[in-house]
């Protein structure tokens, strides 16, 4: 088996580009869609296993890949295309870091309205397939509400693209918003198309310390609030310490608003930086997201203390990140959520035995979408829903 | 049917929430829509089947869509050539033409239905019985209306104060025989508001329910009488308290090829124009109004009576949801299809109950007979009245 | 047929199967008229089971379904099949749910996009997408199709605003596909599916909080070139406005016979701009866009609710109006990078100069989604022919230009023939592997969307080269 000859750049794998554990045997590092195209279709012909990679800030999510020849690295493919500033749009390479990509979107005064910590080496392509939303999904939706574009390379190489360069378009289907959140395994993610936003012109967040069992109520003020903050989200390091609550609010009259919407916390400051923990995700082995409607917030925090993990995350949008580096009893936070309306996923473990997903209405339909786009299974084997 | 006509629709469908009909079952054929779908086919020569003429005597005419039509189709002329087309064309069962034999030959004859008035409380008792005969009948005796004092009106009643304007005013059939009080309101307030009002004593039937089922002849026949009558009177402006009345003689020059030489206006259209000069007494009630469908769809007349109740000092005017929409008495239609008549009755019902008033207000004795017996059906009564009644009760400061 | 037709009888109340010839073709078509097809048989269904064990019978005999809710689509996506069933969802109007701390509300499918609203305005809420046919259209139309509206600018499509649909599979199955889910998100592929991958029969939507502040402008400018720089200078100046609507002067004029909406006299276009949010946001970019305008020779400001509507009638019945000003038309659905507008209406102008044909422009400037009405009299030979040449044209200018052939109508039955100029054989060959996963019989709403015959072979992965039934002559290639 070999990788040569292709016109793609191939090394060999080394211990630290291990996926959950599982070494691979080579990394590529395409440098064009033409590159990736040809990769796979190699690998299509010799039977190899693909996992695709970004900043590799996320690659320890999901579950370990049953098996992994190749890690295809995008880390090549970095290049911002083409910054339509009058129509508000941006077509980037996946390889791409979410910090290049807001710089240079930035001199023209736009953003792209994902929140991904800075500094943290995050792509394009890697936020994309890994889909964690942001504090400001509140207000502008997750990446594959603000994906109008998108060109993937299937596992048998073949190049397909769906969306375009504008932001409203209904031809054919949306291969991006199956893409979006797919953890890599349909296929590479190659290029984006985003719509973007104006960079706010002031931005003010209101951070408070109230009793816990405010903050459902305080929460569900602050989403019906028509002072529109941007972004509601609760930090709570400590299972049994205080909880924090800060809210984003965005635009030319923002410290008015933010003090409006103080007064709806009952209290609090308004800053001009966001506090330190604010759209970073918390740090602990394990990792899990809770998914839940607004009004089951007292009982998912509730939920989450019983469980003893820190807590991040937002109330008003009905989404959690827990973490600890202890023991997760998954299946009683499960239920528990369950009950509430509400679901869990664990993003990270180091337990195997886990169930990671929980129940999925769709998952037979998801199985079928997996066995025409990746016949063979070679796309992140396992790594996904139901071992897909 | 004129073809011409039918392809001003564009087939949008903007008139498909505004349909009763629609509304109630959510099929195509009993949309306006599909309704011109199938008179476009019977032009392209499919046959009037039964099914067809069955969708076309289920539109109550309410013309609500002519309302929300942004292509302006006259679908009101439409169903009117079409329901002529009907009766040439179709032949209905026996028991549906004895039904319509006594609608017809009842209704337009306020002779006749004088002659019915002393049977009412008996009919009133006899309702159930008579809807298992034939629903038609049960629904005639479970509208009919306890019938107030008659009271006769002077050929002329003398303007108040100093005269303004000279009208003529249309008695109405089923407005005379069974609800004289809101005529003798009509003349009061017209005259407290500086009005000669002249009420020719020969008048008869407008048309009005011909003209709406497609009875040309007998329409054309009325129309003619009641032409001759308001110009022999010498009044140059007819005022109407009859929403199904009024719009029909505002289209007398269509329907007989000639200008009657009076312009026709509502009640309410013509005080909001006049403007008001008399007193207002305080009234403090809430008051649901109820746009009647040839008040508000086929006249346009909609603020005007409005305005003038809110003109009444206290009194609150609340609206009903979903005001467009029929409510399924529509002339004959509440005789002819009893069924879905009740629906839309008991739809509306709930409707005006939804806003607490006390007092429902309708320009059209059609109406507030269908809302006040689907009301009594859900066991919340409502006080009916005209608009010219809460205005006359306010002009002179007395109770309603 | 006649099987089928028996077998749905012994499944369905009778009531909801209709049979009779006469009522059969009023459902020959949907908003758009200019194709047309007679369906075998129509059903009413009530309740999702209904229409789950209609698409199971479906199955059964391998026979197509397509379903419709109010017929208003404007690019025949609900066309009927002369083979086919068609299942109509408008008996299934009931609003099942509202909750408001959770800002949603769970609708039937035939429940009209605008009576969600209704539902819930009277408690400060809304639904954010608002077609221009909103008090009529269904929300599971609006879900095939991914309906958007004048107000998508600041607030996206219907797939930003639904976040679940319990959907009846094309193999009959009855599945939830939950925004709250891990996994793929299906719930996005099948939201402007047009009607291919199954049948929406329940859906949650998220329901919006009423802006505290709404101020609609409505700028009249001598040409639709200043208009057009107006539009590039408020979005220049960082401003997000919820709708920039414009409408060229053959279109003012339609819509003023139509419902006297009183624009002014005289424009060469008019921008209808409206600004939502807090109170203090709106209020300083009013300020701004009044600088912007100043090339306007009137600015209104609508004063109230009934202003608002005044203004927005106007635009909002233009469509359906331009009945008034010709006796036939074709409505385009277009989008250009906003940026390109210039270029592509002075592009439009020449084509209508050189075949003596009128185009009206109306369109959400905004997002560069153009509605070019181009108007023809159907009774002169060769007229219509003509008109065809030019919306294929425009269409074409909108591809060049890196546009798409469709912005919210869909592609349907009447633009499925533009896929291959779009798209290419991979992209299209890959979204029919979507196709493949959801409906491998090929029985949902077959023919729409997608040019080529579909082929959903035992032995899965992506078609090269001549498609088998190209080949054997069974089908052609568009």
């Amino acid at each position: 088996m070999t990788l040569t000859g292709i016109g793609v750049t191939v090394r060999q794998a080394g211990p630290d580009d291990a996926v959950g554990g599982v070494l691979p045997r080579w990394v590529a590092l395409p440098e064009s869609v033409e590159e990736i195209a040809a990769l796979l279709r190699a690998c299509a012909e010799q039977d190899l296993a693909v996992v695709p990679v970004g900043g590799g800030t996320k690659l320890h999510w999901g579950a370990p890949p049953e098996r992994c020849d190749v890690l295809l690295d995008m880390c090549c493919m970095n290049a911002v295309l083409e910054h339509a500033a009058g129509d508000l749009v941006v077509r980037v390479q996946a390889g791409a870091t979410m910090d290049a990509l807001a710089a240079e979107l930035a001199g023209k005064g736009q953003e792209l309205a994902l929140d991904v910590p800075s500094g943290a080496g995050s792509t394009v392509g890697g936020t994309l397939a890994a889909g964690l939303p942001g504090p400001r999904a509140f207000r502008f939706g997750t990446a594959r509400d603000l994906l109008i574009g998108i060109t993937v390379v299937l596992a048998d190489g073949t190049v397909a693209r769906s969306g375009g360069k504008v932001v409203k378009n209904v031809a054919g289907y949306d291969l991006g918003k199956l893409f979006a959140g797919s953890y890599g395994s349909l296929g590479v993610i190659a290029e984006a198309v985003f719509r973007l936003h104006p960079l706010p012109a002031e931005r003010r967040w209101v951070v408070a310390e109230p009793a816990l069992d405010e903050v459902p109520a305080i929460a569900l003020a602050l989403a019906a609030s028509q002072a529109e903050p941007s972004a509601v989200e609760v930090d709570r390091p400590d299972p049994d310490g205080p909880l924090v609550l800060a809210a984003l609010v965005e635009g030319t009259a923002a410290e008015a608003r933010a003090r409006a919407l103080r007064d709806v916390v009952g209290g609090g400051e308004v800053i001009g930086q966001p506090p330190s923990w604010w759209g970073r995700v918390p740090s602990g082995e394990v990792l899990a997201e809770v998914r839940f409607p607004p009004t089951a917030t007292g009982a998912v925090l509730d939920a989450a203390a019983g469980a003893g993990t820190a807590l991040r995350g937002s109330p008003v949008a009905g989404r959690l990140l827990l973490a600890t580096d202890g023991q997760l009893a998954v299946s009683a936070l499960r239920k528990t959520v369950e009950d509430a309306g509400g679901r869990v996923v664990v993003l990270a473990t180091p337990d195997s035995g886990v169930d990671r997903w929980g129940q999925i209405s769709g998952l037979a339909l998801m199985r079928r979408v997996k066995e025409r786009f990746d016949p063979g299974r070679r796309m992140s084997p396992g790594r996904f829903v139901g071992g897909i | 049917m004129d073809p011409k006509l039918i392809n001003d629709c564009v087939h949008c469908g903007f008139c498909l929430p505004t349909c009763p009909t629609y509304v109630l079952w959510g099929e195509e054929m009993d949309s306006p829509r599909g309704r011109i779908h199938l008179m476009s086919q019977h032009v392209e020569g499919t046959p009037m089947t039964p099914e067809m003429a069955g969708h076309f005597d289920a539109c109550l005419g309410c013309m609500a869509c002519v309302t929300a039509c942004p292509s302006g189709v006259q679908y009101d002329r439409l169903i009117e050539q079409t329901r002529v087309e009907v009766e040439r064309e179709h032949e209905r069962p026996p028991q549906e033409r004895a039904v319509r034999g006594i609608v017809f030959n009842l209704f337009p004859y306020p002779r006749r239905l004088r002659l019915l008035r002393p049977t009412l409380g008996l009919t009133g008792r006899m309702a159930p019985f008579l809807a298992r005969v034939n629903p038609s009948l049960g629904a005639m005796a479970g509208l009919a209306p306890r019938v107030e004092r008659r009271q006769r009106l002077p050929r002329v009643v003398r303007a108040r104060g100093e005269r303004r304007a000279v009208v003529g005013m249309l008695l109405g059939c089923v407005q005379r025989e069974f609800f004289p009080q809101v005529n003798a309101a009509t003349a009061r307030v017209l005259a407290m508001e500086g009005c000669d009002v002249v009420i020719p004593p020969g008048q008869g039937c407008c048309g009005a329910l011909s003209v709406h089922s497609g009875l040309e002849a007998q329409a054309k026949r009325l129309a003619r009488r009641t032409v001759r009558t308001f110009e022999k009177a010498g009044v140059d402006t007819v005022v109407v308290n009859a929403a199904g009345c009024g719009s029909s003689m505002k289209e007398y020059a269509t329907l007989l090829g000639y200008d009657p030489g009076f312009r026709v206006m509502d009640l309410s259209e013509f005080l909001a124009e006049l403007g008001p000069v008399a007193t207002r007494h305080p009234l403090p009630r809430t008051v649901a109004y109820h746009d009647a469908c040839h008040l508000a769809h086929a006249q346009g007349v909609r603020s005007q009576p409005r305005q003038l109740l809110s003109g009444i000092p206290e009194l609150e005017l609340r609206e009903i949801p979903e005001s467009a929409i029929c409510c399924g008495s529509a002339g004959t239609y509440n005789l002819l299809q009893p069924e879905a008549a009740r629906d839309l009755g008991d739809r509306k019902a709930k409707a005006v109950e939804s806003t607490g008033a006390q007092l429902l207000v309708s320009a059209n004795p059609g109406c507030t007979m269908q809302i006040a017996a689907a009301m009594r059906r859900a066991g919340a009564d409502i006080r009916v009245a005209h608009t010219a009644e809460v205005l006359d009760a306010s002009l002179r400061g007395a109770a309603l | 047929m006649e099987e089928l037709t028996a077998a749905l009888h012994s499944l369905l109340p009778e009531d909801l199967v209709i049979t009779d010839p006469v009522r059969l073709r009023t459902y020959e078509c949907d908003g758009l008229t200019y194709h047309r097809a007679t369906p075998g048989v129509v059903v009413l269904p009530e309740t999702a089971e209904q229409v789950a064990r209609v698409v199971r019978l479906c199955n059964d005999f391998g026979v197509p379904f397509v379903a419709r809710g109010s017929g208003t689509g404007l690019s025949g996506g609900a066309l009927p099949r002369e083979d086919g069933v068609l299942i109509v969802t408008a008996k299934m109007r009931r609003i099942l749910d509202i909750d408001l701390d959770n800002r949603r509300a769970v609708v039937e499918p035939g429940v009209t996009n605008l009576a969600i609203t209704e539902a819930v305005r009277d408690q400060g809420y809304y639904y954010a997408p608002d077609p221009s046919s909103q008090q009529v259209c269904s929300i599971g139309g609006n879900v095939a199709e991914n309906s958007g509206g004048a107000h998508c600018l600041k607030y996206g499509f219907t797939v930003n605003h639904v976040e679940a649909c319990e959907i009846v599979t094309p193999d009959g199955d009855l599945v939830t596909l939950d925004r709250m889910d891990p996994g793929y998100d299906l719930l996005g592929a099948f939201i402007g599916s047009e009607g291919t991958l199954g049948i929406a029969t329940k859906i949650t939507v998220r329901l919006s909080r009423a802006p505290e502040a709404v101020t609609t402008v409505l700028a009249a400018f001598e040409s639709l070139e200043q208009g057009g720089e107006a539009v590039s200078a408020i979005i220049g100046a960082g401003i997000v406005p919820a709708a920039i609507e414009m409408m060229d002067a053959l279109s003012i004029e339609a819509a003023e016979a139509a419902v006297a909406c009183g624009y002014p006299a005289g424009a060469g276009a008019v921008l209808v701009v409206e600004l939502d949010g807090p109170a203090a946001e709106v209020e300083r970019q009013f300020t701004r866009l009044e600088e912007i305008c100043s090339a306007a020779f009137e600015l209104r400001v609508a004063a109230g609710p009934a202003e608002r509507a005044a203004i927005w009638k106007g635009r909002k019945s233009a469509f359906a109006a331009v009945g008034r000003i010709s006796p036939a038309y074709i409505v385009q659905d277009g989008v250009v990078p906003r940026t390109s507008l210039p270029a592509v209406l002075a592009a439009i102008d020449r084509l209508s100069a050189e075949h003596g044909i009128r185009v009206a422009n109306v369109f959400h400037a905004g997002d560069g989604n153009l509605h070019p009405l181009v108007l023809f009299d159907d009774a002169e030979p060769g007229a219509g022919e003509r008109a065809e040449v030019v919306s294929g044209a425009i269409l074409d200018l909108c591809i060049e230009h890196g546009g798409s052939i469709t912005g919210e109508h869909g592609v349907g039955v009447d633009k499925s023939r533009y896929m291959p100029k779009m798209f290419g054989v991979d992209d299209l060959d890959t979204m029919q592997l979507v196709r493949c996963a959801f409906d491998p019989r090929g029985l949902s709403n077959p023919g729409k969307v997608f040019p080529t015959p579909r082929l959903c072979g035992e032995v899965p992965g992506v078609r090269k080269g001549v498609h088998p039934l190209v080949e054997s002559g069974k089908a052609e290639q568009f």
